[in-house]
């Protein structure tokens, strides 16, 4: 799968935010998205993943194999990772019961990924950070996405939680599943990545 | 003091005895307010999240004269209902005054701004990953809508106790467009005041002890279901 922006021009309150004349994200790469605070890091994952649309441009998507669910096709984790009302296991179904299916193996699967059978009868909203972290990967992964956009996946984690989370994001990897990694500073997740996105001054430079 | 005992007595020994009458009049208050309470129910949580969810022109206004609307008596919506309602009135062909239609209508005119009111709050307070977490995992707008009323359950609840309290406890409305006609649209508050009006006591304590024992099951439900669900979230 590929994405492809093209003339993309975000402003808010009247000033720019950022304009990206083009870029193009491909399944399969690990990109660190750098930016300080308030660079519009969050706002372009964004319009990456859908759920917000640019002030101009446009986003595509382009399926070289088969358009799958296209609505799943592209994830995006919010820094603090929102866990739905409920417990741990079905949180983790929730993507799968969208579209109708019932998959048990599956999602065991997902719970064993992300080391947390133990506790999938849990309430999710007494999860520990590291533990929600996953349970959002997890909750992405069982959806066989083609694209994640983790906003600043890092903060507020452990040293043995991002351990944890940076083997994930291999696996994840491993499985032709490419990602985007937002955060204002290098660390242990971002040494991954294999391409470098800057963003300043309302400029996008990709290497 | 003998007296007011005599009184509970008797009429909770009315109500154990099943009286046809009695209770007759307990299911027209049940019929009229839960039929009002479902059909202003989706419109008015539709509205809610509309209003706070867009940004519109004229939004606020609105806000203000829903909130306006939350402090109006019962009886003034009952004369303005009457009016639209009564023979000479824009709506008199349909003859509905002192129907049980009616009283719907005058209860959905009641709980409406209530519903939407309780129900914005609601929806102001969500977490507004909700919806974006819920569309980012493939949700439709209509799924990710259901989603959040899922996560905003207890709050809705409530507004629904709140709106189903309000509407069967109110006297001014039901009386003026229901006519308080017996069998048809006597209900419990308006039989209250007329058995109360003639000194007959026992039937209004018996239809009282309904409408108290109605409000303290309705709130203490809601409290056990959410402490249920805190009691979930802890479970390990």
């Amino acid at each position: 799968m590929r994405l492809r922006l093209s003339n993309i021009h975000q402003s808010f309150a009247g000033q720019t935010l950022f304009t990206i004349p083009s870029l193009t994200l491909e399944s399969g790469l690990a990109v660190h998205l750098h930016g300080a605070n308030g660079s519009g890091k969050s706002t372009l994952m964004k319009i990456i993943a859908g759920l917000q649309r640019p002030t101009l441009g446009r986003v595509e998507r382009l399926f070289e194999v088969s358009e799958k669910d296209n609505r799943q096709a592209v994830i995006y984790l919010h820094q603090q990772a929102y866990l739905f009302d409920t417990h741990v296991r079905a949180n983790v179904e929730y993507g799968l019961k969208l579209r109708g299916e019932r998959n048990p193996a599956k999602v065991d699967e997902a719970l064993a990924w992300a080391h947390l059978e133990q506790i999938q009868h849990r309430a999710a909203h007494h999860l520990s950070g590291g533990e929600r972290q996953r349970l959002a990967l997890a909750r992405a992964l069982v959806l066989d996405p083609q694209i994640v956009l983790l906003d600043e996946p890092g903060s507020n984690l452990d040293m043995t939680s991002m351990e944890r989370i940076r083997q994930m994001l291999a696996e994840l990897r491993d499985k032709g599943t490419g990602y985007v990694l937002a955060s204002h500073q290098q660390n242990l997740l971002s040494q991954d990545c294999d391409h470098n996105w800057y963003l300043r001054q309302g400029q996008l430079v990709a290497e | 003091m003998t007296e007011l005992w005599q009184t509970l007595l008797q009429a909770i020994s009315q109500l154990a005895s099943g009286d046809e009458h009695l209770w007759g009049i307990v299911g027209v208050s049940f019929s009229v307010s839960l039929s009002a309470l479902l059909i202003a129910l989706l419109p008015a949580i539709s509205l809610g999240f509309i209003l706070a969810y867009y940004r519109f022109a004229g939004r606020w206004v609105a806000i203000s004269i829903l909130n306006s609307l939350l402090a109006v008596p019962t009886v003034v919506v009952g004369l303005v209902l009457y009016m639209l309602l009564s023979r000479a009135g824009p709506l008199g062909d349909y003859h509905l005054l002192f129907t049980q239609p009616a009283m719907v209508i005058g209860q959905i005119l009641l709980c409406f701004p209530l519903l939407v009111a309780m129900s914005l709050s609601a929806f102001q307070a969500a977490d507004q990953r909700v919806l974006e977490t819920a569309r980012t995992l493939g949700a439709s707008r209509w799924q990710a809508f259901r989603t959040l009323l899922f996560e905003v359950r207890f709050a809705l609840m409530a507004a629904v106790v709140t709106a189903f309290g309000r509407i069967i406890a109110e006297v001014g409305c039901a009386m003026m467009v229901g006519g308080n006609i017996l069998h048809y649209t006597r209900n419990i508050t308006t039989a209250i005041a007329l058995e109360t009006g003639k000194g007959e006591f026992v039937q209004g304590v018996a239809l009282g002890i309904v409408l108290l024992s109605l409000s303290l099951f309705m709130n203490v439900t809601l409290a056990w279901m959410q402490s249920n669900s805190r009691v979930l979230r802890q479970v390990s």
